[in-house]
């Protein structure tokens, strides 16, 4: 029999052993997640991590370990700054543990060594990477080595208002049929001067409102150069591509928009606030925007009913050249490269768990992205949203995307350069196709293949 | 060492430390970074090796080694020997190793097969073990990354264990990730369209905003105030220092407010029947006058303390004698201010030709060197080069070299100044004293 002090010495020992075991087995870990171009309503890319953060605590705790996640999240409404800080972190080394950008980022941050293959970290066959949209992975992959995981997807449509068209004669069953006449290339960019302008002789719209494409730099532009027939890049050669006639073709369009009257020549510059306002209001007749504007449009502009103003189509073929098409830029969750590798494993861990169909459809759901994975349609929230939907079927299906090259950024600023000098009148069109030549052989050299 | 010398000595450190800290170093690091290819994607702290799709298109491009190349790229995973004594090693449990020895021979194209293979063990590894064991068994150095070239030149071996030393120097340089030193900026930058125009741009802009507002607007300003009484030139002189004071984003937004399209301009000039339009971007001229504008208001206040407190130094006496002789105010500011000025007007232009020369803060918020680059001045181009970039891949190599060009020409100008306002005569000493 054991006596008092005996069994006060066995609870001791064993008091001793749970706390020791507690401390061996608790485990605190701060994870930071960054993201890029987030405004209020695109904040499920950072809760995602939160959500998944709890669920992989509760994961833990059934496996008997206590593990308490702190997630640190910072969103940066724009680009610029963001993938400024980003870099010069990284340099520093105090990079966060999870970044959420776009996935042109990869090739040159892959290079830099400052994120690692996700597919080192997670298992491919597992739920719900194996549910993702192949296409997707595709994007976020380099080298055939998946760099990250997708986190949204959207469209860059053209946005049409409809009591505009009707005022310059288009019936209801006409307005209803326009997309499937834009997609069959029956209904192309020339046509989209021609209502502008006629919307803004009947006076409906302001002159420079009948065409109101995006007022900054952005993926957005690069879908112009596919309507005339451009490629980016060649993906046998894994080298870029720089069209001189698409590329001009695609500059001149914009130069008579400007000479038409329908577009303004100081257009670039104009406060997105404003634009977003005027878009949402009718102000303008023909706009190119995204999929994610829905929720601005709707929610913060106030407009009611989007399906009875609105119409939306793929963006038009500039030529025979060209095809109808719309790009995707999917943001794309990547995982820095860090010394603690079991804190990685974790970072790792929580964007699988954020991409779970139901926690990644609150984000499509909130920010009107689309889905990453074929499951998110059988979703109710996603699936009973009208806009999700017909956005999904009537655009992805022919969205590209920007080559992940860690030369396309040299390309992307020479094009815009040109463009911006095409259209406010400082170079004509063929210099500005000049200039941007003479610049890509001089920084690029044979990197990008040039005709 | 006598100690006012010793004192002088010691009173000058902590500027000399401020000037070697925030412009010397800065200026060698820029003198460094500006002959290398540095990049986001290059890093600044150095690099690794790695088999990239670029390090690939390298070899077939430039070293002429396509077949080398394909076998590179090639993907594979095998179950062998080495791979199951490396596991031994790596701390794999010895019964999985055990199943494994079974698979021998085994080999999967892709890492998801590979891993399929692995996970349905009878042991069923974790998630940990199936990455160890596929790291083992991986037989492609397709995006791996070395620490150096030793580590990168086994893995080729054992892809590829016949290449000569010219093969292994060329895999080495078309795989290194780092910055290398080049001269290649300064070709690039005499040969793009852009670096003419950014020069030219830049002369407008010191020229106009210096003569018109940092010199001839300050000094009517000083002038004026001069003459005025006492208290109204503090009043006056208080308001030319708002826009200085001001912090510089909303006095950009002001200015916005005022020229946009929805702003105060086109509202106001809408009464009249001219139609809104954004009047600071709506062509290159507009978009100038109000860059020397919103530059100039802000320009104008320095040269206005200068002067004025360089005005209150004049002797009165001079004045007083040159109004008895019956001078007009134009005689007086022209044959007696105008002289005692000439040392303050060598500061303001020195001064201010090189913080124009550097500064593009304004710039950047009003009119982000828009429309159509019109307005995009050397050291705004050098700011989009180094730190913006829309795809993540931000250029320090070319931009330091951009910034190299700046500080040449401002320490050139600096000297040239010197010369023209003869430094000399006006540090020398003076003959009455000593």
């Amino acid at each position: 029999m054991m006596d008092m002090s005996g069994q006060w010495r066995a609870l001791a020992v064993a008091a001793m052993l749970a706390v020791s075991a507690g401390a061996a087995s608790a485990k605190d870990v701060t994870i930071t997640v960054w993201a890029g171009g987030t405004g209020p309503t695109d904040a499920y890319r950072l809760d995602a991590i939160e959500i998944a953060a709890g669920l992989l605590t509760r994961e833990a705790a059934l496996q008997g370990e206590a593990l308490t996640i702190k997630v640190e999240k910072r969103a940066y409404p724009g680009w610029d700054d963001f993938k400024q800080a980003l870099t010069l972190s990284a340099e520093a080394g105090t990079a966060p543990d999870i970044v959420a950008s776009g996935h042109e980022d990869i090739a040159p941050w892959a290079q830099s060594g400052l994120i690692v293959p996700i597919e080192s970290y997670i298992d491919l066959d597992s739920w719900p990477i194996n549910d993702i949209y192949p296409n997707l992975m595709q994007i976020a992959s380099y080298g055939g080595v998946l760099y990250g995981l997708p986190q949204d997807a959207e469209s860059r449509p053209f946005f049409f208002w409809r009591p505009h068209l009707k005022a310059i004669g288009y019936s209801d069953a006409e307005i209803d049929a326009l997309p499937a006449k834009v997609k069959a290339g029956a209904y192309t960019l020339a046509n989209v001067l021609d209502d502008a302008r006629k919307m803004q002789d009947k006076g409906v719209v302001k002159p420079g409102y009948g065409f109101y494409p995006r007022p900054l730099n952005g993926p957005d532009y690069w879908q112009f150069y596919r309507s005339f027939g451009g490629e980016m890049d060649d993906p046998k050669l894994g080298k870029l591509v720089f069209d001189k006639a698409a590329m001009g073709r695609f500059y001149k369009f914009f130069v008579d928009a400007v000479a038409a009257g329908v577009t303004r020549k100081n257009h670039i510059g104009t406060p997105f606030d404003q634009w977003y306002t005027e878009v949402a209001t009718g102000k303008a007749g023909i706009w190119q925007g995204g999929t994610w504007h829905y929720a601005r449009y709707t929610g913060q502009e106030g407009l009611k009913d989007f399906f009875g103003t609105v119409q939306f189509s793929l963006v038009p073929a500039g030529d025979k050249a060209g095809k109808p098409n719309t790009l995707t830029h999917p943001i794309v969750y990547l995982l820095t490269k860090h010394n603690d590798k079991a804190k990685m494993e974790i970072a790792a861990k929580l964007i699988e768990i954020a991409s779970e169909p139901r926690i990644n459809a609150l984000h499509a759901i909130r920010s009107a992205h689309l889905a990453i994975a074929k499951q998110e349609s059988n979703i109710p929230l996603y699936s009973n949203d009208r806009w999700t939907r017909e956005a999904t079927a009537r655009l992805l299906p022919f969205a590209n995307a920007m080559p992940n090259n860690p030369n396309f950024g040299v390309y992307w600023n020479v094009m815009w350069k040109g463009l911006e000098s095409a259209w406010t009148g400082q170079k004509t069109v063929e210099e500005a196709i000049a200039d941007d030549e003479t610049e890509l052989r001089s920084s690029l050299g044979d990197k990008i293949v040039i005709r | 060492m006598n100690s006012s010398k010793k004192l002088g000595l010691l009173l000058i450190t902590p500027a000399a430390i401020v000037v070697v800290m925030l412009f010397l170093v800065p200026v060698v690091l820029t003198a460094v970074f500006a002959f290398t290819n540095m990049s986001t994607s290059t890093g600044i702290s150095g690099g690794a090796y790695q088999i990239s799709p670029n390090a690939l298109q390298e070899l077939r491009d430039h070293y002429d080694m396509p077949s080398v190349a394909e076998r590179l790229s090639q993907s594979g995973f095998a179950v062998d020997e080495p791979g199951l004594a490396a596991l031994g090693k790596a701390g794999i449990d010895a019964d999985i190793v055990t199943e494994l020895r079974g698979h021998i021979g085994e080999t999967f194209a892709a890492r998801r097969d590979a891993e399929r293979a692995i996970r349905n063990l009878n042991h069923r590894p974790s998630l940990r073990e199936v990455k160890q064991i596929s790291d083992q068994f991986n037989r492609s150095i397709m995006n791996a990354r070395y620490d150096s070239k030793a580590a990168l030149l086994a893995a080729v071996a054992s892809v590829m264990p016949n290449l000569s030393g010219a093969e292994h120097q060329a895999i080495i340089a078309a795989s290194y990730t780092g910055w290398t030193w080049t001269t290649g900026n300064f070709r690039r930058m005499a040969s793009i369209p852009g670096t003419q125009r950014s020069l030219v741009n830049t002369m407008v802009y010191v020229a106009f905003t210096l003569t018109l507002f940092n010199i001839g607007f300050a000094m009517v300003l000083a002038i004026t105030t001069f003459y005025m009484p006492s208290r109204a030139a503090g009043f006056f002189r208080g308001v030319w220092l708002l826009p200085r004071i001001s912090p510089p984003v909303i006095y950009v937004l002001l200015w916005k407010w005022l020229a946009w399209d929805t702003g105060f301009l086109s509202v106001f000039l809408g009464r009249f029947g001219i139609h809104s339009r954004n009047w600071m971007l709506d062509s290159g001229t507009n978009a100038w006058v109000f860059v020397v504008l919103i530059n100039g208001f802000v320009g104008a206040s320095m040269g206005m303390l200068i002067f004025s407190s360089a005005l209150q130094a004049i002797p009165r006496p001079l004045l007083y004698a040159s109004e008895v002789d019956g001078a007009s105010r134009w005689q007086q500011i022209w044959h007696i201010i105008m002289p005692q000025l000439r040392w303050p007007i060598l500061f303001v232009t020195c001064y201010q030709t090189l913080s124009l020369l550097t500064s593009f803060d304004l710039i950047l918020l009003s009119t982000n060197g828009g429309p159509g680059g019109s307005t995009e001045v050397w050291a705004l181009a050098t700011y989009h080069t180094a730190l913006n970039n829309y795809a993540g891949n931000l250029e320090y190599g070319y931009g330091a070299a951009m910034a190299l060009v700046l500080v040449v020409v401002g320490v050139f100008l600096s000297l040239a100044y010197l010369r023209l306002f003869n430094y000399r005569d006006l540090v020398a000493k003076p003959l009455i004293e000593h």
